[in-house]
């Protein structure tokens, strides 16, 4: 605009006020010096032979990639890896989306009294602390316990049957309740016209799921799947509390893979590395939802 | 006490959007200036600039003679009533009041006192323990509008302040907020989008389009001598007739053809200065085209036109006829008996013309003066100049100060 | 059956169709939930029938009733112990938490401030990180430092982890309390600090009421902070402390395991009803703005 340019500098230019810095402070101290700091600090860590005891605990070097070449021959490492892939895609992934979705459309058609008392029981089985899912669902498995009743194998513990598989219904039992929260926003947030619509037009429940519903709650559901596989990639204290990893390494997913190497078997500088690699799994898996995002649009 | 407030060369820019463009304005001590314009045209931002809630981007505000472009809005001393009210949600109507007071330092007693006063002037005497979501809009406006009134600020703001109301209390408290100002003179600007209010209540008006500044004046002259096509268009219901029309003048003597009627331009009446033979717009309004058994002597000319459409409104009709080509409305008598597809003769004071020029919408036609009309020059003749040239010209025309009339009751 | 009064112009046949189809859908519906709800309810009513029963072990059984593990459990002082460092670990984090998030999301939703954007998307990313990954670098600190075996200073760090969250969770709360009740403020000629304690702090108290409950419900349950940077047995918290009579069978009763976990987790359940309701309550911006 040609008058801009007679006027002289603009007057409204925000200012930046020494008062907002004031306020920021006390949190960014705390953030820097104990997140920022130790986030920095483990990708130093990572690559050096830093040792809990002994004399690598103090003499400790830089050793480069050689944590990396460790891991390549790691089986353990290895095996870790997919177990938490394993995990996360059935667990989080798959069970707790689906269920979590069938959840929230049952809900949505049940009778009140019903949807009262189920929602609410999930909703608990969420807010219960993680060691209390642990440990009953560690007696839920266990020989002699509820599980192995009813499916009529009294002696059997399914903890050391199928530990993978308890573990990861375990997780999903817990975990539903926030799946279903976020789709029942989701649903609720729907233009009730459109399935209105639909269920004029005669199309089938089915059908008016699959081609109305499901289209336009993508959206929610991409940003399920993104909370859910961050969240879900570093659980430790469920599977750590029912089996520490084990029986043998059945249930060593990373988180508790990182913590034995660092804190069972010393090895902090090797265990930082490993923590390294489930942040790359969880920027890979970001970065695939958001275009997933993306593409949509 | 009084305060005069001065917008001086002031622009506001959002982005992209020019949302106010150069405004120079002064609103006189003790004035109520009324600001209309069409949604969007920048009132709430001037009034938001005037509070300190949004900073100008270009030039200056002087409240008194303080330039205020750097004073937060609480050393303003100024009070406003917001278009969106912003009552305080989890305050019941009586702290909603209060606030303002206490948070000046009002002893408890004296903020008591007032607040019973201002809830009574505003009805809200019943309902000062209840919540604002607990209140109709009506209430809730009340409140917004109370809020205000409670202080006895420098200067009041008011966004529209009786939108909300039904007509009855519309009426009751547009003459509140006269009396309130006719005691206490605050130097007052007022946005409403409600021609009456306007008319009425203020003592001058000032019309904004576009983010300009179109033309500041009395109420009247306002309507006896619009600047331009905008303002004309804008105050007036029903609006003003435009039809085109050929200015020739011979022999000295100018007169201008329209409608298939040619007439001399009325005595008392002159042309401006830019004024030159061709295109004109040609504005008539509608009270001001009769019809002809209805019509005084003065109405010498007659044009007959086939009507389309009758709209009783009880104390009058209007009716919208073809005539030569264009539409035009005009005002009946209510029981005219006149039909659609009837033939009738319209009758026309050569002297209640309004002639504006074709390219501009300018006013070409400087009809009998109204006293003290201080009359800007519209958007199109600036952008036709030089801004700066312009505007030292506008400066240098003696500010007109129109004394109220309503001063002289009460002094 | 609404369906048959809403149409009753319609043929037979369209009027019996839909009113069986929805009928049986609805039945299985609720059938379906139903069943759900006992997978969901099974495991924890373990919990519930074993705190009061004399005799429980690892399957649910009709309890015979008892009080005795309660007594057992309430006159341990291990149990206390740990109901004591968890109310410290918890309540310490929350009130840092909550008082560092407000104080961080005000100028982040109202003020000007350089880089504010990527500045949230850092904030975003910081709280989807890994605790795994802050774990060795924490515990190096906190042995140089000497802090470790303190509840306060394991406090400071589990405030620091859940901050990030905390922070994005409450500017989206002062978001939504609409500015110009502010410029009202202002103009009504309330200072800065006024306008914060007597209007911006009472309208996000249902935010910082949400992000303390947050906050204060995972600082309850963390496990793996408290069981890296304490070892002394007095300074172990409720999960640590269940997860160290998980693996001491034997030492420790079903019984008295169940009470103990059914103790620990009634204070979050008591919360979070109480913050749903709070979310969910008549407090909303309803007349604020038109
Ligand atoms: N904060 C803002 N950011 C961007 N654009 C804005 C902002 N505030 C106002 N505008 C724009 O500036 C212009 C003037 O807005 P303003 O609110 O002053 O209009 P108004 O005359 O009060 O209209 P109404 O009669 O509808 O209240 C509008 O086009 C609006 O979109
Ligand atoms: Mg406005």
């Amino acid at each position: 605009m040609a008058v801009v340019g007679t006027l002289g500098p603009r007057l409204d230019r925000e200012r930046f006020q020494w008062s907002s810095l004031l306020m920021l402070a006390p949190g960014l101290v705390l953030l820097v010096v104990l997140f920022l700091g130790p986030v920095l600090y483990a990708f130093y860590i990572g690559f050096t032979n830093l040792a809990l005891v002994g004399s690598r605990s103090r003499d400790y070097s830089f050793t480069g990639l050689e944590n990396v070449a460790r891991m390549l021959g790691d089986y353990v490492f290895i095996k870790s890896s997919w177990l938490t892939i394993l995990f996360v895609v059935g667990s989080a992934i798959v069970g707790q989306s689906v269920l979590g979705m069938l959840l929230a459309i049952l809900l949505r058609n049940a009778v009140v009294p019903i949807r009262i008392v189920v929602g609410s029981i999930v909703i608990v089985a969420w807010v219960l602390p993680e060691i209390t899912v642990a440990l009953i669902w560690y007696a839920f498995s266990q020989a002699g316990g509820t599980l192995s009743i009813l499916l009529g194998h009294g002696g059997t513990n399914f903890l050391v049957l199928v530990p993978m598989l308890i573990v990861s219904v375990a997780n999903l039992w817990r975990n539903v309740a926030f799946s279903m929260l976020v789709f029942s926003a989701g649903l609720r947030n729907l233009p009730s016209e459109v399935l209105e619509a639909a269920e004029v037009e005669g199309a089938s429940a089915w059908r008016r799921y699959r081609s109305v519903i499901l289209p336009l709650l993508r959206p929610t559901i991409v940003t399920n799947l993104l909370l859910v596989t961050i969240l879900n990639l570093s659980e430790f204290t469920l599977i750590y509390a029912m089996t520490q990893g084990g029986p043998g390494i059945e249930t060593t997913t990373l988180p508790i893979y990182v913590y034995q190497e660092a804190f069972v078997f010393h090895q902090l500088g090797y265990g930082t590395a490993i923590s390294l690699v489930l942040v790359l799994i969880g920027a890979f898996f970001s970065l695939l939802f958001v275009r997933a995002s993306r593409r949509q649009v | 006490m009084l305060s005069e407030v001065r917008f001086d060369g002031v622009h506001k820019i959002f982005g992209a959007e020019t949302a106010v463009e150069d405004l120079n304005l002064t609103v006189n001590a003790g004035e109520f200036l009324v600001l209309v314009g069409p949604s969007g045209c920048g009132k709430t931002t001037t009034l938001r600039m005037l509070a300190g809630l949004e900073r100008p981007s270009y030039g200056r505000i002087l409240i008194g003679d303080k330039l205020v472009n750097n004073v937060s809005p609480r050393f303003r001393d100024v009070a406003m009533v917001f278009q969106s009210y912003a009552l305080y949600p989890h305050m019941n109507v009586y702290d909603n009041l209060a606030f303002g007071m206490r948070a000046r330092g009002a002893s408890k007693d004296l903020v008591a006192q007032r607040v019973k006063e201002t809830a009574d002037v505003l009805g809200l005497g019943k309902l000062l323990k209840r919540r604002p979501s607990e209140l109709s809009g009506g209430q809730r406006q009340r409140v917004a509008l109370g809020r205000a009134l409670i202080r006895q600020p420098q200067v009041f703001l008011m966004d529209e302040p009786l939108s909300n109301l039904d007509a009855g209390l519309r009426v009751q408290m547009r003459a509140e907020l006269s009396r309130l100002h006719q005691r206490f003179r605050v130097t007052t600007v007022y946005v409403t989008h409600d021609q009456v209010e306007a008319m009425t209540m203020g003592d001058r008006i000032a019309v904004m389009n576009n983010g300009r500044l179109q033309q500041v004046d009395a109420p009247e002259t306002l309507y006896d001598n619009p600047a331009n096509v905008f303002v004309a268009g804008f105050i007036g219901s029903p609006r003003m007739n435009f039809v085109p029309g050929r200015l020739a003048s011979s022999d000295g003597r100018t007169s201008v053809a329209f409608l298939g009627i040619t007439t001399p331009l009325g005595t008392g009446s002159r042309l401006t200065a830019g004024a030159s033979d061709g295109e004109v717009t040609v504005g008539i309004r509608p009270e001001d085209l009769m019809w002809r058994p209805a019509a005084g002597p003065d109405c010498t000319l007659t044009l007959s036109a086939d009507v389309d459409v009758v709209e009783p409104m009880g104390h009058e009709a209007y009716v919208t006829a073809l005539c030569a080509g264009e539409t035009v409305t005009s005002r009946f008598p209510p029981r005219s008996g006149v039909r659609p597809q009837e033939r009738v003769d319209l009758a026309l004071n050569p002297a209640r013309l309004h002639l504006f020029d074709a390219q501009s919408g300018i006013t070409i036609l400087q009809r009998p003066p109204a006293a003290g009309a201080e009359t800007l020059r519209s958007v199109g003749e600036a952008r036709t100049n030089d801004s700066a040239g312009g505007r030292s010209e506008r400066h240098g025309q003696p500010e007109a100060r129109r004394v109220p009339s309503r001063t002289e009751e009460i002094s | 059956m609404s369906a048959v009064q809403a149409r009753p112009l319609a043929g037979d046949k369209l009027i019996v169709v839909p009113y069986r189809k929805v009928s049986a859908a609805a039945m299985a519906t609720n059938l379906v939930l139903i069943l759900l709800g006992c997978f969901f309810l099974l495991p924890m009513l373990w919990m519930v029938f074993a705190s009061i029963d004399s005799n429980p072990d690892w399957a649910i059984r009709i309890p015979s009733p008892t009080l005795a593990n309660f007594a057992d459990v309430l006159g341990r002082a291990d149990a206390l112990s740990s109901f004591r460092s968890s109310l410290i670990l918890a309540g310490t984090t929350t009130v840092l938490t909550t008082l560092l998030a407000l104080l961080s999301a005000y100028p982040l939703s109202r003020m000007h401030i350089p880089f504010k954007r990527p500045f949230m998307l850092v904030i975003l990313f910081a709280s989807g990180l890994p605790v795994s990954m802050l774990v060795v670098p924490v515990y190096q600190m906190y042995v140089y430092l000497g802090w470790l075996d303190s509840l306060y200073t394991t406090a400071l760090f589990l405030a620091a982890s859940s901050l990030p969250f905390a922070i994005w969770l409450m500017k989206n709360f002062i978001d939504a309390v609409p500015v110009e009740l502010e410029h009202a403020a202002a103009i009504d000629g309330a200072s800065t600090f006024r306008i914060l304690r007597e209007v911006v702090l009472p309208l996000t108290v249902p935010g910082t009421a949400v992000t303390a409950i947050y906050t204060f419900i995972n600082a309850w349950g963390a496990f793996i902070i408290p069981f890296v940077l304490t070892y002394s047995p007095d300074n172990q918290p409720g999960p640590v402390e269940i997860y160290n009579f998980m693996g001491s069978h034997g030492l420790f009763k079903f019984g008295d395991l169940a009470v103990f976990s059914l103790l620990f987790s009634v204070p979050v359940i008591v919360l979070y009803l109480f913050m749903s309701r709070y979310f969910s309550g008549a407090f909303n911006f309803g007349g604020a703005v038109k």
